[in-house]
C-alpha cells in the first residue's frame, strides 16, 4: 500500500512539472512582452516594465528601428476567411452527419475520406493544391485556393461533432412533428435544429479557431495577400522583438475570449430554458 | 429507394468538396512526382528522374533520415512523458471534476495559435533564455548550456511540448474508462501494483497509445515551421525541403518528397491499425 | 374510416408484418394486443406513414394514402415515450401542430390560444402551460403528448403503448380518462398495447397480433372467455394450455366428468381457465391431475397457486377472494387438480377453436 502512496506522489509531482513544461513558454512570453522598448530585447533581464510593445503592436508607438507587425489587413483577411470557413464547414458537417443517421452502403468509405481531410498534413495538401492550381491556371488567393483547403481541414471536425450530437438525438420528436402535419423541412427548422444547436455552436467554434490559426495550407495556397499566421511566420525569418510576444499574448487572449463567448452562448441557451420554466413555478407557489 | 436518394443528396456537397480539394490534390501530387523537371518549368512527360535524384542526393535522402530520426525521437519522448501524466489523471485522480479540469488544462494550449507556441520557445531556450537563467540561479550549472537553441535538441523539445497533448488525451481517456472494480478485485486477489499495471492498465490503455501515436506521427511528419524557427534553419526536414522546392518552382521534386512522406506516414498508420482495431474501441 | 388491406413489411428479408387486413370504424376505440416483437409497432408506423409497406394499401375514408408522406395524412400518432419537444414549454408543445402544419396552419394567435386552452382543459393540464417538459411528471407528459395530437383534430389517433411508462395507479386512472376524452371528441382511437388487461378494458373492438399477423379480431369479452385462436388464449394469460403427446392423458386425469369424445379426438391443444380448476388432496381414490404445489401469489382481490405436473408442466389456479377463503396448501406436496368438461376449450392442429 505504501508503494502506491509514494507512486501517487511521484506521479503527482511529475504531472505538476509537466503542466509547468506546457505553460512555461507562455508565462515567459507573457513576462517578456512587458519588456522595455524599443531598446529592450527578447530576453531576460527585464530592463524596465512597460507596455511599449503592446502600443507597438497597435501602431501607437513612435516609429523606431523595429518595423511594425504587418497585421492590419492580414487580421481582417484572417477573420473573414475564418468566418467563411466556419459557415461552409458547419453547414456541410451538419448535412453529412444528417445523412449518416441512416445506414447506407459505402458509409465507411465516405467516413474515412472525410476524416482524411483533418489527418493529411497541411504541407502535402497545400502542395497538391498548388500543383493543381498551377496546371489549371488558377491564381492562388486566400479567398479561393486557401479557402477550399481550410474547409477540407475543418469540415471533418464539424462533422465529427455533429455525428456525436446526432448519436444522442431522439428521432421520435421528429416523427412526432411529422405526424402533426409539419413538413420535413419545417420539422428540421423548428425541432431538429433547436435541439442540436449546442452541437452546431461547438462545430462553429472548432471551425473558426482552426481556420483562424491555420498555417501550412495557407502558406502554399494563400497567394501574395497574406493572412495573419503567414504574416507572423514571415517575421520569424528576421530577428525577433518583444512586439511578437505582445502579439502572442493578445492572440492567446483572443483565442480564450472565443472560448468564453462560446461558453456564454451555451449557458445562455440553457438558462433561458430554465428561466422560462422557473418563472412559472413562482406563479404556482 | 427514396431515402437512399435523400442520403446522397445530403452527402453530395461534402463528397464533391472532398473529391475536388482533397483526393484530387493528393493524386496530382503522386502524378506530378513522375513529371519531367527542367530548371524553370515542368513537363507532363513521365519519368523517374526526380525519384532517382531524390534517393541519390545526400541532401534529400539525409533529410528523409533526419525526419525519421526526429519523428521517432519525438514519438518516444511524448509517450515517455505523456503516459505517466495520463496514468496520473486517469487512475490516481478519483474526483471527476478535478480529472476533467486537469485534462482541460492539458488541452488548452492546443487552443492557442500554433506559431505563437513555437515562438514562445525562443526566449526559453536561448543562451540567455529562461531555462539557463533558472538553472544557473539554482546552481545546477555554472555556464549556460549552449546546445539548447538552434539545434536538433531545441526542435525536439519544441515538438514534444506542442504535440504531447495528443498523446496524453487519448491515453488518459482509455485509462479513465477502466472499471475501478476490476483493479480493486485484482488487488484483493493479491496482485501487486506492477502486475496490475502490466496485466490490466497497460493492455487496456493500448488503443489510447495507438491513437496518440498516430496523431503525433501525422503532425510531426508534416512539420516544418518548428524546425525552421527553433533550429535557425539548420535542421531541414522533408517538410522544409518541400517548402524550398516549391519556392524555387521545383514541383516534381517537391512532389517526390511529399509522396515519400505520405508513404512513411501511411505505412506507420497501417501497422498501428493492424495492432489495434480502432473501430471496436469507439 | 381506416382500412388496412394486405399490408406486409419485412426488414432485410425478415418479415415484421405479414398480410395484415382490418378496419377501424368512425368513432370507435380499437385496441391492438401483441407481445413485443409481434410487429405491432411496425404496423402502427406504416399506418402513420413513417414506414412504407412492401405490399398492401392503407385507406383513409376510402382514399388510398399508402404513398402519402406522414405529414399529409392527418393521422395522429401518440408515441410510446411521449416524444415531447424538449426546447418548448407545455403550451408551445401543444400549439406546435396548429402553428406549423403544412395544410391550413393557424396564423391567428388568439385562435391558437383558444384551441390550445380548450384541449388543455380537456386533458386536465390547466396551470401547467408554461412549464418546460422536463419539469412535469410522467402522467402529465402523457397528457401533453395526447393534447398535442388531439388539438390538430386528426382523422384517427394512433396510440403506441400510451400507458406503458406510467405506474399502475396512474395507468388505471388514465384508462378511464382516455375513454372519456375519446368519446367527447368522437374521434377514432387505435391503441396498441402489450398488456391484455389494458386491451380488454379499453377496446370496443380488439385485435390480437402475433408474429406479424392478426390472429383474431372481435369483442373483448368474447375473446377473453372463448378465444377462437390458441395464440389469443395464450396472450390472455387466463388459461392453462395443454398440448402434445400427454394431452389426452392429462385431460382424462383432470376432467371430473365425462370428456366430449368427439372433440378430444380432434384436439391438439386444450385450454382450461385458471379460475375453473379445483384443488383437492391427492388421496388414492381422488380423481384429478397430480401436481406438486410450488408457491402462491396473493394479488389482493385474487390469489394464484402454482403447481408443477409430473412431466414438468406449470399449472396455475386462480381463486377470487370474494368467492372463497385462502387455501392452506403445503409446498412440495402433491395435490389433485380437476375441472369440468364444459370449461375445456379444444383447439385443432391449426390452433383454431373447435366449435
Amino acid at each position: 500500500m505504501d508503494k502506491v502512496v509514494s507512486l501517487r506522489w511521484i506521479l503527482g509531482i511529475f504531472t505538476a512539472l509537466f503542466v509547468l513544461f506546457l505553460y512555461g513558454p507562455f508565462i515567459v512570453m507573457g513576462i517578456l512582452s512587458f519588456q522595455q522598448g524599443p531598446e529592450g530585447g527578447p530576453q531576460f533581464p527585464i530592463i524596465e516594465w512597460s507596455s511599449y510593445w503592446y502600443q507597438h503592436v497597435f501602431g501607437l508607438a513612435p516609429p523606431s528601428r523595429v518595423a511594425p507587425l504587418p497585421i492590419g489587413e492580414a487580421l481582417i483577411r484572417s477573420l473573414t476567411l475564418a468566418f467563411a470557413t466556419m459557415v461552409v464547414s458547419t453547414v456541410m458537417g451538419v448535412l453529412t452527419a444528417q445523412a449518416f443517421r441512416r445506414p447506407f452502403k459505402g458509409s465507411a468509405v465516405v467516413f474515412y475520406s472525410v476524416i482524411l481531410g483533418m489527418i493529411v498534413p497541411g504541407v502535402l495538401l497545400g502542395l497538391g493544391m498548388v500543383l493543381i492550381a498551377d496546371q489549371v491556371g488558377v491564381a492562388r488567393n486566400w479567398w479561393s485556393t486557401a479557402f477550399v483547403l481550410h474547409v477540407v481541414y475543418t469540415y471533418p471536425f464539424a462533422f465529427l461533432v455533429m455525428l456525436a450530437i446526432f448519436n444522442r438525438f431522439d428521432e421520435s420528436v421528429e416523427e412526432a412533428s411529422l405526424s402533426l402535419g409539419v413538413s420535413p423541412a419545417k420539422t428540421f427548422r423548428k425541432v431538429t435544429f433547436p435541439i442540436i444547436f449546442p452541437g452546431v455552436l461547438s462545430a462553429m467554434l472548432f471551425a473558426f479557431t482552426l481556420s483562424y490559426d491555420e498555417f501550412p495550407r495557407t502558406l502554399f495556397t494563400g497567394g501574395s495577400d497574406v493572412t495573419m499566421p503567414i504574416a507572423i511566420y514571415g517575421t520569424f525569418a528576421v530577428e525577433i522583438h518583444p512586439n511578437l510576444f505582445a502579439f502572442g499574448v493578445l492572440s492567446t487572449l483572443f483565442s480564450f475570449s472565443l472560448l468564453a463567448i462560446y461558453g456564454i452562448l451555451l449557458t445562455l441557451s440553457v438558462r433561458r430554458q430554465r428561466q422560462r420554466a422557473s418563472g412559472l413555478q413562482e406563479d404556482i407557489s | 429507394m427514396k431515402s437512399n436518394k435523400r442520403t446522397w443528396l445530403l452527402l453530395s456537397p461534402g463528397i464533391t468538396w472532398i473529391l475536388f480539394f482533397l483526393v484530387a490534390p493528393l493524386i496530382m501530387m503522386i502524378y506530378v512526382s513522375f513529371w519531367t523537371q527542367t530548371t524553370f518549368s515542368i513537363k507532363p512527360e513521365l519519368t523517374v528522374t526526380s525519384w532517382v535524384n531524390f534517393f541519390s542526393s545526400d541532401t534529400y535522402f539525409g533529410a528523409l533520415l533526419r525526419t525519421i530520426r526526429i519523428w521517432l525521437t519525438v514519438l518516444f519522448v511524448t509517450l515517455l512523458v505523456g503516459y505517466p501524466v495520463a496514468l496520473y489523471i486517469g487512475q490516481f485522480i478519483k474526483n471527476k471534476t478535478l480529472q476533467t479540469a486537469l485534462l482541460v488544462t492539458c488541452v488548452i494550449p492546443f487552443w492557442t495559435s500554433f506559431l505563437i507556441r513555437v515562438l514562445a520557445w525562443r526566449p526559453m531556450l536561448g543562451k540567455e533564455g529562461a531555462i539557463n537563467i533558472v538553472l544557473q540561479k539554482i546552481g545546477i550549472i555554472d555556464a549556460p548550456i549552449e546546445v539548447l537553441l538552434f539545434t536538433e535538441l531545441s526542435v525536439i523539445i519544441g515538438m514534444v511540448q506542442i504535440y504531447v497533448v495528443f498523446m496524453v488525451g487519448p491515453i488518459a481517456f482509455m485509462i479513465g474508462r477502466i472499471d475501478g472494480s476490476l483493479i480493486e478485485s485484482a488487488r484483493d486477489l493479491g496482485a501487486s501494483s506492477w502486475t496490475i499495471f502490466r496485466r490490466i492498465i497497460l493492455p487496456l490503455s493500448m488503443p489510447g497509445v495507438i491513437v496518440g501515436a498516430i496523431f503525433v506521427t501525422v503532425m510531426v511528419l508534416g512539420e516544418f515551421a518548428t524546425a525552421s524557427a527553433l533550429s535557425g534553419r539548420k535542421v531541414n526536414l522533408l517538410g522544409n525541403i518541400i517548402i524550398t522546392q516549391v519556392g524555387s518552382l521545383k514541383w516534381a521534386f517537391a512532389a517526390v518528397a511529399g509522396v515519400v512522406l505520405t508513404i512513411v506516414m501511411a505505412t506507420f498508420v497501417a501497422v498501428m491499425l493492424r495492432i489495434v482495431n480502432l473501430r471496436n474501441q469507439l | 374510416m381506416l382500412e388496412v388491406k394486405g399490408v406486409s413489411k419485412s426488414f432485410s428479408g425478415v418479415p415484421a408484418v405479414e398480410d395484415v387486413s382490418f378496419k377501424v370504424e368512425q368513432n370507435e376505440y380499437v385496441t391492438l394486443l401483441g407481445s413485443s416483437g409481434s410487429g405491432k409497432s411496425v404496423l402502427l408506423r406504416i399506418i402513420a406513414g413513417l414506414l412504407t409497406p412492401d405490399a398492401g394499401v392503407v385507406l383513409l375514408n376510402g382514399e388510398d394514402v399508402t404513398d402519402l408522406p406522414c405529414h399529409e395524412r392527418r393521422i395522429g400518432f401518440v408515441q410510446q415515450k411521449y416524444a415531447l419537444f424538449p426546447h418548448l414549454n407545455v403550451f408551445d408543445n401543444i400549439a406546435f401542430g396548429l402553428r406549423h402544419r403544412e395544410v391550413d396552419p393557424i396564423k391567428n394567435e388568439s385562435l391558437v390560444k383558444q384551441k390550445v386552452s380548450e384541449t388543455i382543459a380537456l386533458v386536465g393540464l390547466i396551470g401547467q402551460e408554461s412549464k418546460m417538459t422536463g419539469q412535469i411528471s410522467g402522467g402529465q407528459k402523457q397528457r401533453v403528448s395526447l393534447a398535442r395530437t388531439l388539438v390538430t383534430e386528426p382523422k384517427i389517433c394512433l396510440l403506441d403503448e400510451p400507458l406503458g411508462a406510467l405506474d399502475a395507479n396512474l395507468r388505471e386512472r388514465m384508462t378511464i380518462e382516455l375513454q372519456n376524452i375519446r368519446s367527447e371528441l368522437g374521434v377514432s382511437f387505435m391503441h396498441v398495447t402489450g398488456n391484455e388487461f389494458e386491451a380488454l378494458a379499453m377496446g370496443q373492438n380488439m385485435l390480437v397480433m402475433s408474429e406479424g399477423r392478426i390472429v383474431e379480431q372481435g369483442i373483448p369479452q368474447q375473446m377473453y372467455a372463448t378465444p377462437s385462436d390458441l395464440i389469443t388464449a395464450k396472450s390472455m394469460h387466463n388459461f392453462n394450455i395443454f398440448s402434445g403427446d400427454d394431452l389426452h392423458k392429462h385431460m382424462e386425469a383432470g376432467t371430473s366428468d365425462k370428456l366430449s369424445a368427439a372433440k378430444i379426438k380432434k384436439a391438439m391443444h386444450c385450454a382450461i381457465p385458471m379460475d375453473r380448476i379445483d384443488i383437492v388432496a391427492a388421496s388414492a381414490k381422488a380423481k384429478g391431475l397430480r401436481a406438486e404445489f410450488l408457491t402462491s401469489e396473493f394479488l389482493g382481490n385474487k390469489i394464484i397457486y402454482f403447481f408443477k405436473t409430473e412431466d414438468g408442466h406449470v399449472c396455475e389456479v386462480e381463486d377470487h377472494m370474494s368467492l372463497r377463503e385462502r387455501r392452506e396448501l403445503t409446498a412440495s406436496t402433491t395435490y389433485a387438480l380437476k375441472w369440468k368438461s364444459k370449461d375445456i376449450l379444444y383447439y385443432d392442429e391449426n390452433k383454431q377453436l373447435l366449435g
